[in-house]
């Protein structure tokens, strides 16, 4: 019951984040509803009883990812211009009536075309009980150094290689 | 399930007669009715005595300021002044709550809001004693981390909200801020992390004394170094001062929180307090033993046994008091040190902000990490004064 209520909230908070973000014309306020919906999803992970990977979830987008959104978004000056240089207005990076549209239609078909093909695997599923409480820091701390090694280093190597990345940028230029 | 307040109080007599009286009432099992009701009580108290230690904060702030500059301080409002916070509090109340016609409405309005929330979530894993936890999670010290990062957003935001040129810099130095000293002050709490392997406050605190000698701040030199970049870290990351640059009076008028005025100003500034406590808190339950009371007295067996014509759970809640007295007592000398600095050190400019913390604070967390890390190795984890005396004993002639 107690676990029903949070799913049915944390849902509530993903989905209704997720359409507020499209929905909104202000990037700035897309981002605030970004957040409640990554809230959402940290509530999903902990009535599944991943409690780290919901603390993860906070401590990654509510405390990093959000906030440097937040300062791009702030200093390319994404708020201003629903108009090109032509006069003409421009879609919105948000979308417009017509993207949605299309969106929507286009995701509905997908979603049947990816239903049909995956309804005989999930045919046989007995609903399963949740396991036992559990802390899931050490299983997730083996897990990522045996098995899923090689994901968890090429990660390191695409987040080193955006600190070069940014290192080189923002390096001063000679000769200019 | 994890420990909460619920399954400490559930060990008490009335909490079984409770349960059963209501099932009856109700008809059905009111187990679960109960522990919601527990929660929300308990929770109710902590937040409102957590609201009033935040109030009493800016009382304290005052007062100490005071008597660092030879003043006399806040001394009308009730005996001593002591309720001059809650005579702000009805002041505040009173004000007009002005919305400025250039302003984010919507993100004027949830800014504070984000502050408070973020500040509050994160008293659900403190460790005032270790019956009064109000959830013990497996991961509290990760989970702090995650839900105090939402006042980073909301200062950010209020900042950019306002519309104002003072609150947008306050606010892009408050963020700034926030995000570097998250680096050394994580760094340097998983180095205790690392000595305990739990990230659970009540078995960090648990691992440690009662005695200054068993605190992980005196285990070896790496947590002693460690303990000084944290509480440096945790100063930068509540906007206090010396490093209180998104607020800094003397060149952004008040920072983010410029245009806000009546209870949203009020949200903020207690939100920072509360925040304070909170992290001294953290940092007393890390290195400073928590809420462990010398020679165990805190599980109340001592007190069990001396007196045995006493119910074990009121020597239970005996000790669970005293540990609460420990806890409150740790936490507030910290508090005073905050403020002690506040009106000691001058502000610190942006530059040499940041240069502190990536060029020096960073380098050494990393430093401590490692070091940890051979300690734990190289000695067992066993403390600096267990190896001073076992070598004493040694030197004495105490080999067998």
């Amino acid at each position: 019951m107690f676990l029903k209520i949070m799913f049915i909230l944390a849902a509530t908070m993903t989905l209704g984040g997720a359409f507020l973000t499209a929905y909104t014309k202000n990037l700035m306020h897309a981002c605030v509803y970004l957040l409640v919906s990554l809230f959402g999803v940290a509530g999903l992970y902990a009535t599944l009883g991943a409690d780290f990977l919901a603390a993860t979830q906070l401590v990654v987008y509510a405390g990093g990812v959000v906030i440097l959104m937040l300062f791009a978004i702030m200093l390319t000056g994404g708020i201003q211009n629903f108009v090109n240089k032509f006069g003409l207005d421009k879609v919105p990076s948000m979308g417009n009536g017509k993207t949605y549209t299309i969106a929507g239609l286009s995701m509905i078909i997908t979603a049947f075309i990816i239903m049909k093909v995956l309804a005989p695997i999930f045919k046989t599923n007995v609903q399963g009980e949740l396991p036992a409480f559990a802390s899931t820091v050490e299983e997730i701390g083996v897990l990522l150094v045996t098995d899923h090694v090689l994901a968890f280093e090429i990660s390191s190597i695409l987040l080193l290689g955006a600190l070069v990345g940014a290192a080189v940028i923002s390096r001063p230029r000679r000769g200019k | 399930m994890n420990e909460t307040v619920v399954s400490y109080l559930s060990q008490a007599p009335g909490y079984a007669l409770l349960v059963e009286k209501l099932s009856e009432f109700f008809g059905f099992d009111a187990e679960g009715f109960v522990t919601f009701l527990i929660f929300a009580l308990v929770c109710f108290v902590v937040v409102n005595v957590m609201s009033a230690i935040g109030g009493l904060g800016t009382y304290a702030e005052r007062k100490i300021s005071a008597d660092l500059q030879m003043r006399q301080g806040p001394n009308r409002v009730g005996p001593f002044g002591i309720l001059q916070f809650l005579a702000d509090g009805v002041k505040m109340l009173g004000k007009e709550d002005i919305l400025p016609a250039q302003a984010d409405r919507f993100l004027f309005l949830i800014a504070p809001l984000m502050c408070m929330v973020g500040v509050f979530a994160s008293l659900a894993v403190v460790p005032f004693s270790s019956g009064l936890t109000l959830t013990n999670l497996n991961i509290g010290v990760f989970y702090l981390i995650g839900v105090s990062s939402l006042v980073g957003v909301g200062i950010f935001l209020g900042g950019y909200a306002a519309n104002s040129k003072w609150s947008m810099l306050g606010g892009m130095r408050g963020a700034s801020q926030i995000i570097s000293y998250e680096v050394p002050v994580t760094l340097s709490i998983l180095a205790i992390v690392l000595m305990t392997g739990s990230l659970s406050f009540n078995v960090i605190t648990d691992a440690q004394g009662g005695l200054p000698h068993q605190w992980y701040i005196f285990h070896n030199p790496f947590t002693f170094i460690a303990f000084f970049v944290l509480f440096i870290g945790a100063l930068a990351e509540t906007n206090r001062a010396p490093f209180d640059l998104p607020e800094a009076e003397s060149e952004l008028v008040s920072g983010y929180h410029t245009e806000f005025s009546g209870m949203r100003f009020a949200f903020f500034a207690l939100a920072e307090y509360v925040e304070v406590f909170v992290v001294c808190g953290v940092v007393a339950a890390l290195f400073l033993g928590g809420y462990k009371v010398p020679f165990d007295l805190g599980n109340g067996e001592l007190i069990a046994k001396t007196f045995p014509a006493i119910h074990p759970m009121l020597a239970k809640q005996i000790g669970n008091v005293l540990q609460l007295k420990a806890f409150i007592l740790k936490t507030l000398a910290l508090y005073y040190v905050v403020i002690w600095i506040r009106w000691t050190l001058p502000r610190l400019r942006v530059d040499s902000l940041m240069v502190l913390c990536w060029k020096y604070l960073t380098p050494i967390a990393l430093f401590n990490l490692v070091g940890c890390a051979v300690w734990l190795w190289a000695f067992e984890g066993k403390s600096m004064w267990a190896m001073i005396f076992k070598s004493g004993v040694a030197a004495a002639g105490g080999h067998h």
